[in-house]
């Protein structure tokens, strides 16, 4: 869920955002070397200032604490506080060889002849003298020798508070500077970033634009530069530009596809004009040789009549077929008298056994349009009888449901190829040819909201197409 | 400045001889006891320019850091005269002259004074006992004999008396150990404390007076005895004691807190002799 959230940022500011962390990371550590720095800095500083206290001290100490002369060693240490009153050395203990104090800038904190183990057992020798701690002050501790032997030792307490004062400053300083350096750089790195993608920007806004279809990005938005950003917009042109032509052929196809299978009807269909025909001029020589005959002519004006209503109604459901203004009419159950009476003939001459059961009425058809499903059924029933063999069975059965009517077009052929159930059943590309329209059928299925299983069993194959109730009901 | 001082002085008095016969004259040599002045140069210039215009010739004020050193001097001829302490003048008494005794606050005396910390409750010496205690020097009058004589009074010496004493070689150092902690109490010089409280107040505002002995003998200037008569000693004796009526010698004399030089008199040193006497020591 979270890679999702993240995927959602746009791009320009998912590098920025990235941009950012990069800063963030660099600015600690660079404030890192630096107060790293710094503090070895200060101590390099404090242990310099240490040791030339302490060593000076000493010099001046050392025959004095040989002596234990407490006057003097005090008399140099008060000296010394004088010279740096207000620097850093806040206090200093001078110990015997038994780490008795013999004298301290401050006698009342350390008075003559204590124990001097207090203040020396915390202190710091010269060398690892630091200020790196928090305390404001730090204390070190030196040996005090006079001729190679040791005869005492020296505590002094440093201020260190400028110090951690200025670390800290220094440290919040960082902070800010780093921390407004890392939001300049990043917006720049924004900015910068929006600039150089404004092509993919560009291309993402065109490839669903308008509610998902992708659509041609004008030239005059395209970057005059020859970068790979470029070509690949024209590219993405170029692709849209077959795209749209692969959409236009396949419009065409289908419109054909429409009379396909008319087309296929159209030698049974001869027929079944033809045929009457033959018995109608038969009928017209009857009533010319029998003409004085009423009861002849009678009959056989009535056999005329019959003969050229049929004709009339195949005539008219080819018309039918073919009239484009049928879009948005609804479907009525003559609609199956009419696709009965073009299929029918088709049968007819492949001797096969027609199972016709219209039990939706007008009702339930009313809100599903007529000329999508007659398209469907037409394609399905003819697909049917090319697949059933000669004298075998095709049914149609249209059935009411619920919330839509139920289509179940029935065959005892060997059942359909892998390749038509894929144009059928699927959205996915398919290689032109194949089933009669079983494309078109799917397609027509799906602009109505429905839906087509397939079912194959005790040699039969059957194929119900669900189709729900319009907004016209 | 000095040699400026001193030459504009010899010009504005027609009694002296010319500078060139001065250069040619040795240098006289005066030491100095570590009294106040000790460490202050002022006072020293000072001092010294009002005696070099007093006697007519380049004077020279030796210091050393303890009495012993300066009576040593005194006694083996390394310097001509010097400024003692009534005590060493007294353990000398048989080699060593007067030559003038300074008045302060109008006679020739001072007092020793014990002192503590400003905010130490001790009231009289017992009170202190088992402290840390400043001596000035072993040689010195105020800053050693009246405490250590009064402590033979009460059966006691320093050592047994206190935790702990130390020498600090100067009554400014005493002061300074008792204002900074260092020890309880000290033994000090009256005059150097009321001059002191006057030119560092901050210092002497941390100590307080426990108590004040009599009023003894102010430390004396004096010469070998065998040396009395040598000109340049008499030439000093007359500086010495004409200082406050000259401009150079009295501004010296207003630094050092000291009225006038006065004409020597060997009893003012008898209560000192008498301290001595305590000690077991005879003058």
């Amino acid at each position: 869920m979270r890679h999702g959230a993240i995927s959602r940022i746009p791009i320009t500011l998912r590098v920025a955002l990235a941009m950012g962390v990069l800063m963030i990371v660099l600015g600690m550590v660079a404030s890192q070397q630096v107060l790293r720095s710094l503090s070895r800095l200060h101590d390099d500083r404090l242990r310099e200032i240490a040791r030339l206290h302490v060593e000076g001290l000493s010099v001046a100490l050392g025959p004095f604490v040989l002596h234990k002369d407490v006057w003097e060693v005090y008399d140099t240490l008060d000296r010394a506080r004088a010279a740096s009153e207000g620097q850093r050395m806040l206090f200093t203990v001078v110990a015997d060889d038994r780490n008795r104090v013999l004298a301290a800038t401050d006698p009342l904190r350390a008075p003559v002849d204590s124990d001097a183990t207090p203040f020396s057992e915390n202190a710091s020798d010269l060398a690892a003298l630091t200020a790196s701690g928090n305390e404001p002050r730090v204390r070190v501790r030196a040996s005090l020798s006079v001729a190679e032997r040791t005869v005492g030792q020296i505590v002094t307490e440093i201020d260190v508070g400028d110090l951690v004062a200025e670390r800290r400053r220094v440290s919040v300083y960082l902070l800010l500077a780093n921390a407004a350096a890392t939001a300049l750089l990043a917006f720049a790195g924004y900015v910068l970033v929006a600039r150089m993608l404004k092509p993919v920007t560009l291309l993402a806004q065109h490839m669903d634009d308008a509610g998902g279809a992708p659509s041609r990005i004008p030239e005059i938005e395209i970057p005059k530069s020859d970068t790979e950003l470029a070509r690949l917009l024209r590219t993405f042109n170029t692709m849209i530009g077959a795209i749209g032509a692969r959409a236009e052929a396949e419009k065409r196809l289908a419109e054909r596809e429409r009379f396909v299978s008319l087309g296929r009807l159209s030698s049974s269909l001869a027929h079944e004009i033809n045929n009457p025909l033959g018995g109608l001029l038969n009928t017209v020589d009857t009533i010319r040789t029998y003409a004085n005959r009423p009861d002849v002519v009678q009959r056989s004006v009535e056999l005329l009549e019959r003969g050229l209503v049929h004709l009339k109604d195949v005539s008219r459901a080819i018309l039918d077929e073919n009239r484009l203004d049928r879009a948005g009419l609804p479907l009525r159950p003559t609609d199956f008298d009419d696709l009965k009476l073009l299929f029918e003939p088709e049968a007819a001459h492949k001797r096969q056994t027609l199972d016709w059961q219209v039990q939706a009425d007008a009702a339930n058809l009313a809100s599903i349009p007529a000329a999508p499903v007659r398209q469907i059924v037409l394609n399905l029933l003819l697909n049917a009888s090319a697949a059933a063999p000669e004298g075998g069975h095709v049914g149609l059965s249209v059935l009411p449901r619920d919330d839509g009517i139920e289509l179940t077009i029935s065959d005892d052929g060997r059942g359909l190829s892998a390749p038509d159930l894929d144009r059928l059943m699927s959205s996915a590309p398919v290689a032109p040819g194949g089933g009669v329209g079983l494309r078109l059928v799917h397609d027509l299925v799906v602009g109505l909201n429905g839906r087509i299983r397939h079912a194959r069993g005790a040699g039969r194959t059957l194929l119900k197409v669900f189709l729900p109730k319009g907004e016209a009901a | 400045m000095r040699r400026r001082d001193f030459f504009g002085a010899l010009a504005a008095s027609a009694v002296f001889p010319a500078p060139s016969a001065l250069r040619a004259q040795p240098l006289f040599r005066l030491a100095l006891t570590p009294v106040f002045l000790d460490n202050d140069a002022a006072v020293i210039e000072r001092l010294r320019d009002a005696l070099s215009v007093g006697m007519g010739r380049d004077v020279d004020l030796v210091q050393r850091r303890t009495y012993q050193e300066i009576t040593g001097a005194l006694l083996d001829g390394s310097v001509d005269a010097a400024w003692v302490c009534g005590y060493p003048f007294l353990q000398h008494r048989g080699q060593l002259s007067l030559l003038g005794v300074p008045v302060w606050r109008g006679q020739p005396r001072y007092q020793s004074y014990l002192i503590t910390s400003a905010g130490d409750g001790a009231a009289s010496l017992e009170d202190l006992r088992g402290g840390m205690h400043a001596f000035s020097d072993p040689d010195s009058n105020s800053g050693f004999l009246v405490t250590a004589s009064d402590l033979a009074r009460m059966g006691e010496t320093p050592d047994s008396f206190f935790a702990r004493t130390l020498f600090t070689w100067g009554h400014r150092n005493v002061v300074r150990a008792v204002a900074g902690g260092l020890v309880r109490s000290g033994s000090v010089d009256g005059y150097v404390w009321q001059a002191l409280a006057a030119v560092d107040p901050d210092l002497v505002a941390r100590t307080r007076i426990v108590s004040r002995s009599e009023w003894l003998g102010f430390p004396p200037f004096a010469a070998r005895t065998d040396r009395m008569d040598d000109p340049a000693v008499m030439t000093l004796q007359r500086a010495l004691l004409g200082m406050d009526r000259m401009p150079a010698g009295r501004k010296a004399l207003d630094l050092l807190f000291l009225d006038r030089i006065a004409e020597p008199d060997v009893r003012l040193f008898d209560g000192i002799a008498a301290r001595m006497a305590e000690l077991g020591q005879a003058g």
